[in-house]
């Protein structure tokens, strides 16, 4: 039990974290694993021991054996100082406690049976102290320690609420009187007394020992230093509590008559038992935690003995295993086939433990994911920061959950989806338990389609949280066209159902089916109405907007400079430069006619809400058709109305989704906006008017988002004028025009030296060299002019 | 490129000519390769599609005919990839100045997505028959399926090798120049260095295509592999890049091979249910099957779909993401250079990255020089478009 002594946590978890790569300690996981599983063994092994072993007398054994193999290998009499008198008291002590222990811990296994004992007690220290800073400290360790905390008090909650180990069996078993010792007895009254069965009591009893153990081993660090080393304390600690157990030992065997028929043929369990539980883990722990860290150790070791109790748990019981057992030594016990199998309870929790160690275990990545640029000339080192780095760092998930309500509240798009998308799961699940309810298949089926209509709402949902992320160093235009490509995916997911509605209908236009008719009218009524709502409320939303857009201008224009933050701003104060300087007149012009054609499209419905509303639009249109046809059916018995419909409406479906598709399209292809096509060829045709300007070059011009339209040109200037001048006039005459995030390469005749020595392509700079002497001839004829 | 000459797009007759431009399109379609693979799988899928659909009719089996639907529908991905080729390869005019090379990223996206829900169908369908077994006639599947098989492996050869031949043929200089250019080398030194770099992206040019050619086959692990690190600088690409001579490229093929690579595993799926069911009476394996391929499709088709959206949200291009901190760093060392603002990198389509900056300098700082040098630092790291707009700090 006493195994992990030398994982000193504190020093290890201090210093700083160096990754060694895996390749090096390929080795030490392997025997790692090996010796977890060799334990493992050991333990569902112990289990079988002790049905028929009494379990003092099971402890003594184990103690005694490798205290007798510890000696003879550590020889801690022999070797390091003498122990003082006071030390031995305190080994005294230490002893007790630890049988105190390794009692509690058996008795468990006892109680709830190999698995679930290695699951609940076999937790490093680290993980333990990791997990108790996080539910008494209030700086546990950030939200994925949390998180790890709360995925170990589920599992052991699935232990203890959802494993319906064969309590029965058990009961029957377990009769009064049966237990063989007063201490048994007194413990099994103790659990009974708390008014749980069998092997809850267990579990408990297991999780209050696997913190009492922690604890022990945490105080016992100062001990092990005293003594002179933690193998040299585990070597005599043995001994003592052997010592200290062995007049109860022998009580015991005078007053008990034993139910073991031959103790030699235990002799082999034993052994190896003493072996894999007791001193292997223990040697190749302590080598493994100096050799990884410790935290990485806890990781793989918890994770290895987890796995591989499931392996054995799974095939202890087996009747083959069995008969293999049965040949290599005599039966020690009619095993019941049906005692603590693995019910689903288990396995939930089994991977939740593992899940739970493995972040428990994993260190805090704080502040590691710069990475080194150099030094700064006074010596210091210069850390780069991605922008990515500080997103990657864990949220909680509560917190996260608050945090996008609050912001999906917050505008008005997201929050008209918000609030339809909870109409419409309010009628799905509405309608399925009714579905379940009445055992009614077409009401369930209606009733996951309807759960799959969501999806686009979700879709939609998304996208208008997602357009208002800030723009990061990987996605540096913002996230804006989340916006358009939601629109585009919903178009096209529509296309498809309309397509597949199409051809369903035409093959039911060939061989109409006779359609049950009882049930479709109130469900599709229903559907009806929440989709009118729900058109109501977009439809309200697109002339919501219309309307702020018409006279409240200012106001959205505001809400969406706000989104883009940091480009938009900028942009701001050199278009401002730009007018100061420049003649007044125009700006002041350019101005309302900027405003008036930016706010006119960002007012307007967005591809999203466009595709939202199109799918509630089809989506009504398929209650529509479903109520019209299925009246025609009981009025007039006309079977081929509902093909017919079907057929319609897909393709008014179709019909009414090709505008956004293009639209959707042409923004992604990167398309000038058609809206601001004629302004920009003014605005072209003044800025070669610029003074000083020969011509432009490449101008390009794309829509990024709703608001955000992106423009790159190259201006070819006459040598000897002021830069700075004609940029900041062509940002604002570009500007005016409505391109709000432009940026302007101004070229002279050294640029053009400059690319073709840089490009190769020998037609390329014969098509420079033209180029330029075109412009020179031009030069003179504006000169002229 | 003077005004006078893009307002002669203007005078070109408009009139509706329609066996002219079909030709003309049929022209276009041939004279890539790409496109011509794929234009000619679409035709060997159609008429496919088109015999199974008379067979059908004519021995009235429902089955078949349902099946030459489902054909019909997986054609319009191939139609959706070669329109894209086509359309890719438009020049560019005023309203889509950059041309129409994007069509190829959306292409493969509208591709992927299909083949999300194609998989998600699948999945949902397969379930449900998880739980119910139906009875499925398997006498006429047989062969269909097995027919199926073969169309669709004949296109995944093509397109293997289609990736192969373009490839090696499109290798006009995948330099891999770095830090041939120094920051600091003088303006005369420059073209000499730039075609020694050139000489040696030739001499790299060819096990870097092969590299190429190996990620389509294993459709989007390898290839991301073949566009990281290594600088793809086209120096003869300039203005060019409206018209790029390479034609379409990863993304349509990665689109049109994944789904061929879907169907292919549909009617292995299929074959082996189809054998399963009638040697040994598994009903469960079709749609243990079906399952299996439809989660297999749609892992697959992940990192296809995440470039592309990638490409389509302006992300700034994962093979840039470690070289980009390096120039910046390197631009901000330049001599009078006070500060770099709203850096925008973005992919135009397959390997052609443009960018945007502007560059706060001192007053009395030589702008040309670092212009030319903020160009030499970013085309090193493979972006082709640079728009530097240089601003002077107010003293």
């Amino acid at each position: 039990m006493d195994d992990k002594y030398s994982s000193n946590v504190l020093s290890s978890g201090r210093l700083g974290r160096v990754e060694v790569p895996n390749a090096r300690l390929t080795r030490y996981i392997v025997l790692l694993l090996v010796t977890k599983l060799l334990k493992a063994l050991g333990i569902f092994e112990s289990y079988d021991l002790l049905k028929v072993v009494h379990i003092v007398q099971f402890i003594f054994i184990l103690k005694l054996g490798s205290a007798v193999i510890l000696v003879f290998f550590q020889k801690p009499f022999s070797s390091g100082k003498a122990i003082s008198k006071r030390q031995w008291i305190k080994l005294l002590k230490h002893a007790v406690i630890s049988c105190i222990i390794s009692l509690l811990g058996f008795f468990g296994l006892t109680l709830c049976g190999p698995l679930r004992a290695l699951l609940l007690f076999e937790h490093s220290d680290v993980v333990v102290i990791a997990l108790l800073c996080v539910l008494f400290t209030s700086t546990g360790g950030g939200p994925s320690k949390t998180r790890g905390a709360a995925l170990f008090i589920v599992a052991v909650i699935c232990l203890l609420l959802f494993d319906n180990d064969d309590l029965m069996a058990k009961l029957a078993e377990h009769p009064e009187g049966h237990h063989d010792s007063t201490l048994t007895h007194a413990l099994y009254t103790a659990i009974a007394f708390l008014g749980l069965a069998d092997h809850k009591g267990g579990v408990v009893l297991l999780v209050v020992s696997l913190c009492l153990k922690i604890g022990f081993h945490t105080a016992s660090r100062k001990l092990s230093v005293e003594i002179g080393g933690a193998k040299r304390l585990y070597a005599l600690d043995n001994l003592v509590s052997s010592v200290v157990l062995l007049p109860w030992v022998i009580v015991l065997s005078v007053t008990t008559e034993s139910k073991v028929e031959s103790w030699s043929s235990l002799l082999l369990p034993f052994g190896m038992i003493i072996l894999s539980v007791m001193i292997l883990e223990f040697y190749v722990e302590s080598i493994c935690i100096t050799k990884m860290e410790a935290p990485r150790c806890a990781r793989y070791s918890s994770v290895f003995l987890f796995l591989s109790g499931l392996l054995l748990a799974n095939f202890w019981t087996h009747p083959l295993t069995d008969q293999l057992r049965s040949m290599s030594k005599p039966p020690v016990h009619d095993s019941t086939e049906t005692e603590h199998v693995l019910s689903g309870g288990v396995l939930v929790s089994a991977v939740f433990f593992i899940m739970a160690d493995t972040i428990l275990s994993s260190p805090s990545k704080k502040g590691q994911k710069g990475t080194l640029v150099g030094y700064s000339p006074e010596g210091t080192p210069l850390y780069n920061f991605m922008g990515d780095a500080l997103q990657h760092t864990s949220q909680s998930l509560p917190h996260f959950i608050k945090e996008s309500l609050k912001q999906i509240l917050e505008e008005y798009d997201s929050r008209q989806i918000f609030y339809f998308l909870c109409l419409n799961l309010a009628f799905t699940f509405v309608e399925l338990f009714y579905g379940v309810w009445t055992n009614s298949l077409g009401l369930i089926s209606d009733g996951f389609h309807m759960l799959f209509d969501c999806s686009a709402l979700v879709l939609g949902l998304f996208a208008a949280l997602m357009t208002r992320w800030k723009a990061t160093r990987i996605f540096s235009y913002g996230y804006g066209r989340v916006e358009i490509l939601s629109g585009f995916i919903n178009g096209l997911f529509l296309m498809v159902i309309a397509f597949f509605v199409f051809v369903e209908s035409v093959t039911r236009l060939v061989d109409p089916p006779n359609i049950n008719t009882d049930m479709l009218t109130p469900v599709s009524v229903g559907g009806l109405l929440v989709n009118l709502v729900g058109i109501c409320a977009f439809s309200h939303a697109h002339s919501h907007g219309a309307a702020k857009s018409s006279c409240s201008s200012h106001d959205h224009g505001h809400s969406h400079g706000h989104s883009e933050q940091n480009h938009g701003h900028s942009h701001g104060a050199h278009g401002h430069g730009g007018h100061g300087q420049s003649s007044h007149g125009q700006s002041s012009h350019g101005h309302s006619h900027g405003s008036s054609h930016g706010h006119s499209h960002g007012g307007g419905m967005n591809a999203n809400m466009r595709g939202v509303f199109l799918h509630v639009l089809a989506d009504t249109l398929g209650s529509v058709g479903v109520i019209i046809s299925t009246i025609l059916i009981r009025q007039f018995g006309w079977l081929i109305a509902d093909p017919i419909c079907s057929l319609f409406i897909s393709t008014l479906i179709f019909l009414s989704v090709i505008p956004l598709l293009t639209d959707a399209a042409e923004v992604l292809l990167l398309r000038t906006p058609p809206e601001h096509e004629k302004d920009l060829n003014v605005a072209l045709e003044k800025i070669e008017k610029v003074e000083g300007v020969l011509s432009y070059r490449d101008p390009h011009v794309w829509r990024h988002s709703a608001s955000v339209v992106a423009g790159t040109i190259h201006l070819q200037l006459m040598s000897g004028v002021v830069e700075q001048r004609i940029i900041q006039q062509v940002t604002a005459i570009l500007k005016d025009a409505g391109v709000n995030n432009l940026s302007v390469q101004v070229e002279k005749e050294a640029y053009f030296q400059h690319m073709s020595g840089l490009s190769t392509g020998f037609h390329e700079v014969l098509a420079m060299t033209q180029q330029m002497e075109t412009m020179k001839s031009l030069n003179d004829g504006t000169c002229i002019m | 490129m003077l005004p006078l000459s893009i307002k002669d797009d203007e005078y070109k007759p408009a009139k509706f000519n329609l066996p002219a431009k079909i030709s003309g399109w049929f022209r276009s379609i041939l004279s890539d390769k790409t496109s011509r693979n794929l234009f000619f799988f679409l035709c060997l899928n159609l008429s496919f599609a088109f015999v199974e659909l008379s067979y059908g009719i004519w021995s009235n089996s429902l089955g078949l005919i349902s099946d030459s639907f489902h054909m019909f529908f997986d054609c319009t991905a191939l139609l959706a990839g070669l329109a894209a080729s086509v359309i890719s390869r438009w020049r560019s005019n005023d309203s889509f100045s950059y041309g129409y090379v994007r069509a190829e990223v959306l292409a493969g996206f509208v591709n992927g997505l299909f083949l999300i829900f194609t998989a998600f169908f699948i999945f949902s369908e397969g379930v449900e028959r998880a739980l119910e077994p139906p009875h499925v006639n398997h006498d006429r599947l047989l062969p269909v399926s097995v027919a199926g098989l073969l169309v669709n492996l004949v296109g995944i050869f093509v397109f293997q090798h289609g990736g192969h031949g373009h490839s090696h043929g499109g290798d006009d200089g995948h330099g891999h120049s770095h830090s041939l250019f120094n920051g600091s080398v003088g303006g005369g030194h420059r073209g000499h260095e730039t075609k020694h770099g050139h000489e040696d992206g030739h001499s790299h040019g060819d096990g870097h295509s092969h590299d190429d050619g190996h990620g389509h086959s294993h459709a989007g692990h390898g290839h991301s592999h073949g566009g990281h690190g290594h600088s793809h600088e086209d120096p003869h690409c300039h203005d060019e890049l409206h018209t790029p001579g390479k034609g379409s490229s990863k993304q349509i093929l990665q689109g049109v091979f994944l789904h061929i690579v879907a169907d292919t595993l549909g009617s292995v799926g299929v074959i082996i249910s189809a054998i399963l069911m009638q040697n040994y009476d598994l009903m469960i394996a079709d749609p243990i099957c079906s399952i299996c391929i439809s989660v297999l499709i749609g892992v697959s088709v992940v990192p296809l779909l995440r470039e592309s959206i990638g490409i389509l949200m302006q992300r700034t291009p994962p093979s840039l993401d470690q070289a980009l901190p390096e120039c910046y760093q390197r631009v901000q060392h330049l001599q009078g250079v006070y500060n770099l603002q709203e850096p925008h990198f973005w992919t135009l389509c397959t390997d052609v990255y443009i960018g945007t900056l502007k560059l706060l300098i001192a007053p009395d700082a030589d702008s040309k020089w670092i212009l030319s040098q903020t160009h030499n630092i970013f085309t090193q790291a493979g972006v082709r478009q640079l728009y530097v707009q240089i601003e002077v700090a107010a003293m």
